[in-house]
């Protein structure tokens, strides 16, 4: 048990470090970064990632994927809009992208936990459903010049140069982590996206938890939405395009497999932080924007070939161990055991 | 009727026919003016690079991978043809022989290491989208012609407007019939030999089924595994071939978008994502019945081009949770039979 947990631990710490040795890189090239606003400015402008990742991790430890979260990002943000173009308060706007997103999620949930539709398949589909009916909502212009306090929120600090949003983003993160790890509940998720077979025969309801998962995953990009609509201050149709698959690279970076049942909350937080600073960095290091993709592009591949090869090797040394240890009990019976 | 029902669901080629032929239909009987073969074949067209890269991302699901970078390749062959011709002075053919090697080197390096690192399909073609399009960027940056305008002029339109040379992939006509359609169904026909006619084609799906029996079965999964990618990343260099003498323009960033539409394709075509089950036809008929619902719909109902998206997801939606709700009871007596 206490190997399990030390995996975890490395699991995240990796991450960590990775981000460390990235901002010392980015000082080395210029000294200038490396003061405590530019580093603070990274994990701000990371709050929607960061949201957005945090959500989809739930999905991903169950074993499945959702890639809808950028067009659920997208509608919430489109709605955001117009309430305040409407003069709403802030607790409707934050109400409304809470259940969209939580309704959009149950949707998922349901179509792929109860009638078992393969994830991608089925949130491919709700992905092209949620960005029509952005078009619907918005007849596919821009919402723009939504006044009120909503845009000024986006640039209130709390202390110490951190960002409301991102204090609250973090304060989340936190919350998941401890439920992941503290709760009954919360180690379902991990269970079911191990083996889903065995979670069931102890009892472990793998349709509610997969359920909860989507729910939660949806829920998170709704606040992703408000956040976007908050910081940006117009919603294009296009709004969140994309966004799922930097969110899946955020927690294939912060070491949550995909296959399930592996990972946990603040490598997906870090995994976001280090996905949307690249474009920073690289101006730091003097590098134009336009290696932005490369970069990311070599730096995802490498990790996850780095980790699959770490991966197999632990697993192949396990088997021989225990290989081993079969073979030392039976050798005294006189090979009786075939 | 009920068993009618039922072998439609069993062979799912014929429902997608089925549905296919209704929105012919339909449409033809909303507007007379979709039946024209002309604006028909011009449809397909404009969706051909969906088609094409669909047929070849079908042979990777059917092995249990996903390919999720080859958009990103389509816009690196175009930027690669049109600095190589452009900017390098080269032979516009050499340029395209260059560019579909480079693809296909791409295709080797993601393959390689899905096959050989066991790393995630998803994970690794995802970082791969990335980076190839990053790479795409940085090769237009070599360029004198700035990013977003896109490098044109492509050879070579003759006096009295006929297309030959290179523009004649995109444009020209072979008896009528646009010379994308005519490549199209070349490789249609390629597919349906290479996976229901040859023993790579049965080593496809039993590698889906099941790679390690695969694997002890004296099959080279491996490699099998690899020169999938590299088929669908060729695929893709010839999607963006001719999409490039298409639109007469070079862009690094052609053909971003098509991910999502290229798997619903696959998909609807009744290839499932866990690999070993699938069909050319399928993926066909399946990317004909989007295109033409794309093409039908603002035509005859006037819904907005922009619009789009939400019919087509709805009937993905639809058609999955039909499929698996008629299909449950059906599929897994069907299977009961199948072994007895």
């Amino acid at each position: 048990m206490n190997k399990v947990k030390s995996l975890f631990r490395a699991r995240w710490m990796s991450s960590l470090i990775f981000l460390i040795l990235l901002f010392l890189i980015t000082g080395i090239a210029d000294p200038a970064f490396l003061n405590y606003s530019s580093i603070i400015s990274c994990f701000n402008t990371a709050t929607m990632y960061t949201l957005l990742a945090v959500g989809i991790a739930f999905v991903i430890m169950t074993g499945e994927i959702d890639v809808s979260i950028g067009s659920t990002l997208g509608l919430t943000a489109a709605m955001t809009g117009l309430i305040a173009q409407q003069g709403g308060s802030v607790v409707k706007m934050l109400l409304v992208c809470v259940v969209v997103g939580a309704f959009i999620g149950l949707c998922n949930g349901v179509g792929v936990a109860y009638f078992g539709v393969p994830s991608l398949i089925f949130t491919l589909g709700t992905n092209s459903v949620v960005r029509g009916l952005i078009y619907i909502l918005t007849d596919g212009r821009t919402v723009e010049n939504f006044g009120g306090a909503i845009s000024s929120y986006g640039n209130k600090t709390l202390f110490a140069g951190i960002t409301v949003y991102y204090a609250i983003a973090v304060a989340l993160v936190a919350i998941s982590h401890l439920v992941l790890t503290k709760t009954r509940k919360g180690k379902y998720f991990i269970a079911v996206g191990d083996n889903a077979g065995g979670a069931n025969l102890v009892g472990i309801s793998v349709l509610g938890t997969k359920i909860l998962a989507y729910v939660l995953c949806g829920l998170f990009a709704g606040l992703g939405g408000f956040v976007f609509a908050s910081k940006y201050g117009q919603v294009m149709t296009v709004a969140g395009n994309g966004y799922e698959m930097t969110a899946i690279a955020a927690c294939v970076l912060g070491g949550i497999s995909l296959s399930g049942g592996l990972g946990n909350m603040v490598g997906a937080a870090l995994g976001a932080v280090i996905m949307s600073s690249i474009s920073r960095l690289l101006v730091f290091i003097g590098l134009p924007s336009t290696y932005d993709n490369t970069i990311t592009g070599i730096m995802l591949i490498v990790i996850v070939v780095v980790d699959a090869l770490a991966q197999r090797r632990s697993v192949e040394m396990a088997r021989r161990k225990r290989l081993l240890s079969r073979t030392a009990e039976h050798t005294p019976e006189g090979g009786a055991a075939k | 009727m009920k068993n009618l029902l039922k072998k439609v669901f069993k062979h799912w080629e014929v429902f997608l026919l089925v549905f296919l032929v209704l929105e012919f239909v339909v449409f033809g009987a909303a507007n007379p003016k979709f039946l024209r073969p002309k604006s028909i074949m011009n449809s397909i067209v404009n969706y051909i690079s969906v088609c094409i890269i669909s047929l070849f991302v079908t042979l990777v699901m059917i092995t249990g991978g996903i390919d999720i970078q080859a958009p990103s390749i389509i816009g690196l062959t175009s930027i690669i043809i049109g600095v190589l011709w452009s900017d390098a002075g080269m032979n516009i053919w050499l340029a395209v022989v260059i560019s579909v090697l480079v693809a296909a080197l791409c295709g080797l390096l993601s393959g390689f290491f899905i096959a050989y690192c066991g790393v995630q399909p998803m994970v690794v073609t995802l970082g791969g989208s990335f980076l190839y399009s990053g790479l795409a960027l940085l090769v237009s940056g070599m360029s004198a012609t700035p990013a977003y305008k896109g490098i044109s002029g492509f050879p070579a339109k003759t006096a009295d407007g006929a297309f030959v040379g290179f523009r004649f992939l995109g444009k020209g006509e072979i008896f009528g019939i646009p010379t994308q359609i005519v490549i199209y169904l070349l490789l249609i026909v390629l597919c349906m030999w290479i996976l229901h006619r040859t023993k790579y084609g049965e080593r496809l799906y039993l590698i889906g089924v099941n790679p390690q029996a695969a694997e002890y079965s004296g099959i080279n999964t491996r490699a099998t595994i690899m020169s999938t990618y590299v088929l669908s990343a060729v695929s893709a260099a010839l999607a963006g071939t001719l999409l490039t003498a298409n639109v007469n323009s070079a862009k690094y960033n052609l053909g971003s978008g098509y991910t999502l539409a290229i798997i619903t394709a696959v998909v609807l075509g009744g290839t499932l994502n866990t690999g070993g089950k699938g069909s050319i036809l399928g993926t066909v008929l399946a990317s004909l019945i989007i295109c033409i619902l794309r093409y039908g719909l603002p035509l005859c109902f006037g819904v907005s081009t922009q619009n789009l998206d939400l019919p087509v997801g709805i009937i993905l939606v639809l058609v999955v949770l039909g499929r698996e709700i008629a299909g449950q009871g059906m599929l897994s007596k069907w299977f009961r039979r199948r072994k007895s």
